[in-house]
């Protein structure tokens, strides 16, 4: 877990096992319960990484997953068990953040994953060659070569799927044997993989986008569901935002302070707002826009802020620094969405007078456009 | 010497119902004293009745203020319906211990106000799981500091980390102290050291309440004890266990000092079925169980000594209720659910998976991570719609037998399942159905709601929603003070109320609901009320309020078959006195009471069209002398004008010289509004083809200065608003075509110069020539 190479600053991010190695470590160390085979902690001890808390050497494992205790609790007891675990929520509600930390933790890698796409082949599901060894030797062990889903096999691992139903229905079904009979056939070698104990599946999909492909229902009864919910209350998203936007800033060694606490309340309002069609005091309806407002939209739009702030600024987030990102994330329909955002901007935010330097950040922006 | 064994069970607790089963079969008790008040035992012998299917619940109630009540419910899983079942099972004489409801009740009414019986509640009641339930009353109950009742062994199971308290029973209580008595030893060792921290003071009104209980108990079980018995098992809630070992008894003295000079009220005891859904916690009586349907599954479970796991045999039902919902529930899922409940419970660190695992697993597994099936799940499998039954020998009162026996007669039962029932009334025995619901919601026992009946125009169609609920049957005793049957209480029930009953207006409308409830007696009662006082009544409104309904009662009064010439003479002089009387109240309206008023005349007209045969000519003259005088308030005048014209007594043109009259110049613009708006509303017809009337209203409207039409706008508007949005664009279409008779094609003077171009070049186009 101590790798050299990602120790090395020139990372841009650096893998969940790697940035929290040291929690993990501590976890491990005072973790005495059971743990499942190939599994580098118990599931009371994954649960507690993902969800924070005191350890009882002194350590402070910090919270990775701010929300219901329950479905981390869930998510990790499905891992225990012969299924797979399905993450599903709409863009920006932590899944693969969630997925990824759960790797980390489970099987001490997160670095198995398939990203699906509308053109991911089977091959990136199952295996592919090594064509200059397959002419000169014809088919044999040497010439494969292991997909992510086939090196979780035979390690024993976590395996991720990223954005399931993005991927074409026929390339998903292939994951059905791998799932239930835990083993993947090669038949031009006449042999198989077969998992160890350990491998299983974490995917991620959004029941947001148009065009998805639905799961099979032979495959969707190989996954327990576990349903991200958007955060419930503005404090909590505002606290979620924070520690994210902090992180992030630290990683991008961007020297804005982030005191503006007040800017992320409002820009997360202004989120929840359109999200919900409806005004946090519950006194004005509202249109919402066709932009998924989530809360990884009001972190960039934040972390956008702060870099400009950082460089362009006098480093700290002002109303400028956010407006233009944040009319960005709101307007992604030049036309209805426009005409949305300048309603909201006239009948709630001009009336706050609180909220002046925003209205007019976002009136300027207006002008200039 | 008496050798006594105290059982400290959980009420409503499915594992202490069975420790309570294997102690009793190893004791063999020669008396069984049960927690409840002594007047149970009454009842007791009833339990063997094999009519008595649980949930049922003891009832009892001040004789004389049937309102004041107070239910003890027993589900097949609860520890005293286990000890009475057992006692009668075995012939062992069994007797309940307990602060007589007849002190309880009467200290009740002592503490509080006198209208207090409105609010009746937990006169005694001991811990979380006995209660009594408020009876539902119309007035909200003041709220009341909720009394401390802990839930001992929840407690004890909460601090071992367990969310289900049957479950800790089950791991730390059952399968680790193999005799019963033991372990009923050790919890009541535990609750003494539980009541030992407590540090409330000693004059807390729960404290007192709780003294006086235990002191009755110890009375009861004392006198028990000199009888001779040699062994004696007491039933009592956990918390009360350490309070009843006779090795630690205060003095016989102390507590009768407790217990002297209560005060007492009569009360009467009976039987009435309960519902799985009213064990809940939820439903607002003291306290009960989150989830009958699941304790009563771990009972059944465990009796059935079944050896199958208690956590896959909950997963199995709960595939089945979803498949009976037409929803996916695979075999192979319920394996994968009990998988996950059981590595969930791990996750939490609990032993063994609790009813919140088995959600979360049935969520994630066999709902696809939905919350809505599980939703469903809860409501017919965790909660469930037992309703439970009790034997015909039940003491009851007559009205309640009644009742029963009606109810077979026209096969409607009652069921805890809120259900939807359409009546045909052309049929007899429909009509009758729809007769006893009639009356008993005159009687105030609301079985049945009135339901919408969806879109049929028809009148010989009803429809209701029925619901049973356990409380109905407080409500049907509380009603057994009007009569002994059904029909004789709601007819002296609407003698009452008539007597009482403060306007004409709720007279007319207890009419109208006797005439719907087939009460001929109560009509009779009703109209002699009403006939004197309207011959007292002057106020004009009222009188006309009272038209509608008597010209109904009147007309389908006909129809029923009731004699309804007494009526008939109340409606014709009312009418007589309203015609006479409506001139001159129509003067000297204000805004509000002239919109009173003009209801008042809708209605009346209403009631009157009802009846062909009543000669109008009276109403007539009276709405012409409205009409006719400018001294009217606007809004009356101009809606008689309207009924006027409708009945067709008014000219057209008569009408126009006064609608241009009433909006002149003259007369002030809010004035000229409220008349247009009693003339105009309701229907738009009349401004539609009536196109000398619409171009007189537009001309007021273009013609009144700009700051009087700030004034009336709002006015105009409202009358407007009120017609439909096709009627409003067609008024408003005829009035920008210019209002005028429309102009054919043939009067348009045609530009022959600027259209010659286009004329010829689509002459030529069709082959023709153009000349000029």
């Amino acid at each position: 877990m101590t790798d050299a190479q990602t120790a090395a600053p020139e990372i841009l991010r650096a893998h969940a096992e790697t940035a929290y190695a040291d929690e993990l470590q501590a976890l491990a160390a005072v973790d005495d319960r059971p743990r499942p085979p190939s599994w580098q902690l118990s599931p009371w001890a994954v649960a507690t990484y993902i969800l924070g808390g005191g350890l009882p050497d002194g350590t402070q494992v910090s919270p990775k997953y701010l929300g219901s205790a329950r479905l981390v609790e869930i998510a990790v007891a499905s891992l225990a068990t012969d299924r797979g675990l399905l993450l599903l929520g709409v863009p920006g509600t932590a899944k693969t953040w969630l997925g990824e930390h759960l790797a980390a933790a489970i099987s001490g890698t997160s670095k198995l994953v398939v990203q699906g796409t509308a053109g991911t082949p089977e091959e990136a599901l199952r295996y592919g060659w090594n064509y200059a060894r397959l002419l000169a030797d014809g088919p044999s062990r040497a010439a494969l070569v292991a997909g992510p889903v086939m090196r979780a096999m035979e390690s024993g691992s976590l395996v991720r799927v990223e954005e399931l139903t993005r991927i074409p229905s026929d390339v998903q079904d292939s994951l059905i044997t791998i799932m239930s009979e835990k083993t993947l056939p090669i038949p031009e070698l006449n042999a198989e993989v077969q998992a160890i104990k350990g491998f299983n599946v974490i995917a991620t999909a959004n029941n947001r986008d148009k065009g998805v492909n639905d799961l099979s229902s032979a495959l969707r009864r190989r996954f327990n569901t576990v349903v991200l919910p958007l955060p419930d209350s503005l404090d909590q998203e505002v606290e979620i935002v924070t520690t994210r936007v902090r992180s992030l800033g630290a990683a991008l060694e961007l020297p804005a302070d982030l005191a503006a606490l007040s800017e992320i309340r409002r820009v997360v309002t202004v989120m929840r707002e359109l999200r919900a069609g409806l005004t946090q005091d519950q006194r004005t309806t509202l249109k919402s826009p066709s932009a998924t407002l989530s809360t990884a939209e009001a972190i960039s739009v934040m972390t956008n802020g702060l870099s400009l702030a950082a460089h362009f600024g006098d480093g700290s987030v002002r109303a400028e620094d956010v407006a233009a990102s944040l009319v960005g994330a709101v307007v992604k329909d030049p036309v209805q969405d426009r005409v949305i955002w300048q309603e909201y901007l006239e009948t709630v935010v001009r009336n706050r007078p609180e909220w002046k330097d925003l209205y007019r950040a976002c009136r300027d922006l207006e002008t200039a456009n | 010497m008496t050798d006594v064994h105290v059982l400290g069970i959980r009420h409503h607790g499915p594992g202490s119902a069975r420790s309570v089963a294997e102690a009793l079969a190893t004791l063999r008790p020669d008396l069984v004293l049960i927690e409840g008040p002594p007047e149970l035992d009454q009842v007791v012998r009833l339990v063997s009745d094999p009519a008595m299917v649980p949930p049922v619940a003891a009832l009892i109630y001040a004789a004389d203020q049937p309102r004041l009540a107070s239910f003890y419910p027993l589900a097949e899983f609860s520890p005293e319906w286990v000890a009475f079942r057992w006692a009668a099972s075995t012939g062992t004489p069994a007797r309940t211990v307990d602060l007589p409801a007849a002190n309880s009740f009467a200290l009740h009414i002592a503490a509080t106000p006198a209208e207090a019986p409105a609010s009746p509640e937990a006169p005694d009641l001991p811990d979380p799981a006995e209660e009594d339930a408020a009876v539902e009353d119309a007035e909200p109950a003041a709220p009341r500091q909720q009394p401390y009742r802990p839930d001992a062994i929840g407690m004890l199971a909460q601090a071992a980390g367990y969310s289900d308290a049957e479950r800790w029973w089950e791991d730390a209580v059952e399968h680790r102290i193999a005799d019963p008595l033991e372990r009923f030893a050790a919890i009541t060792e535990a609750i003494a050291e539980i009541r030992a921290v407590d540090d409330r003071p000693a004059d807390a009104p729960d404290v007192v309440e709780n003294n006086r209980r235990e002191a009755a108990m110890r009375r009861l079980l004392r006198a028990a004890m000199r009888e001779g018995h040699a062994r004696i098992a007491v039933v009592c809630g956990a918390y009360h266990a350490p309070a009843l070992v006779p090795a630690d008894f205060p003095p016989a003295a102390a507590d009768n000092k407790v217990l002297a000079g209560l005060p007492k009220t009569k009360v009467a005891v009976t039987w009435v079925p309960w519902t799985s859904d009213r064990l809940r916690l939820q439903t607002g009586y003291g306290a009960g169980v989150t989830a009958p349907g699941w304790y009563q599954h771990l009972f059944a479970h465990w009796t059935a000594n079944s050896t199958n796991d208690v956590a896959t045999t909950w997963l199995v039902r709960v595939a089945q209720t979803l498949r009976r919902e037409r929803l996916d529930a695979s075999t192979a899922s319920v394996v994968e659910a009990s998988r996950m409940a059981n590595a969930l419970a791990a996750v939490r660190g609990r032993p063994s998976p609790g009813l919140a695992e088995l959600d979360d697993a049935a969520q994630a597994v066999l709902c696809d991570g939905s919350s809505l099936p599980l939703a469903l799940v809860h409501r017919e499998l965790t909660v469930g719609h037992d309703l439970g039954t009790v034997p015909d020998s039940a003491p009851t009162v007559p009205l309640a037998a009644d009742l029963a026996a009606t109810q077979r007669r026209l096969r409607l039962q009652p069921s805890a399942l809120e259900e939807l029932l359409t009546i045909d009334l052309r049929k007899p025995t429909q009509l009758a159905r729809s007769v006893l619901l009639h009356r008993l919601a005159l009687l105030g026992v609301s079985w049945g709601t009135p339901a919408d009946t969806g879109r049929t125009k028809g009148t010989f169609k009803e429809a209701w929603t029925l619901r049973w609920q356990p409380e109905l049957a407080v409500a049907v005793v509380d009603a057994s003070r009007y009569g002994t049957t059904i029909a004789a209480a709601a007819a002296t029930c609407v003698a009452e109320r008539a007597q009482v009953a403060g306007s004409l207006t709720d007279l007319s409308e207890l009419l109208a609901s006797c005439l719907l409830a087939d009460l001929p007696d109560g009509i009779r009662a009703v109209v002699s009320v009403l006939a004197e006082r309207t011959a007292v009544q002057q106020d004009v409104v009222p009188l006309l309020e009272t038209i509608a309904p008597l010209a109904r009662t009147c007309r389908y009064g006909n129809v029923r078959g009731v004699d309804v010439t007494g009526v008939q003479r109340i409606l014709d002089a009312t009418v007589v006195r309203a015609c006479v009387g409506l001139p001159t109240a129509c003067a000297g309206l204000d805004d509000a009471a002239a919109t009173a008023m003009r209801r008042a005349i809708d209605s009346a007209q209403y009631g009157l069209s009802l009846l062909p045969e009543l000669s109008l000519d009276d109403w007539h003259r009276a709405l012409a002398a409205a009409a006719g005088s400018d001294r009217i308030h606007g809004s009356v005048a101009g809606r008689a004008t309207r009924l006027l014209m409708d009945a067709g007594l008014v000219e057209r043109d008569e009408v126009a010289a006064r609608l241009s009259r009433r909006l002149s110049i003259a007369t002030p613009a809010p004035e000229a509004a409220a008349w247009l708006d009693g003339l105009l509303s309701g229907d738009a017809v009349l401004l539609i083809h009536d196109q000398r009337l619409l171009q007189l209203v537009d001309d007021w409207v273009a013609g009144v200065r700009d700051e009087v039409f700030d004034d009336v706008l709002p006015l105009l508007r409202r009358t407007f608003s009120a017609f439909s949005r096709p009627e409003r664009r067609e008024i408003g279409e005829q009035v920008s075509r210019g209002c005028g008779p429309s102009r054919g094609p043939g009067e348009t003077t045609l530009d022959m110069r600027g259209a010659g171009p286009a004329i010829r070049t689509m002459a030529g186009y069709l082959g023709w020539e153009a000349i000029a």
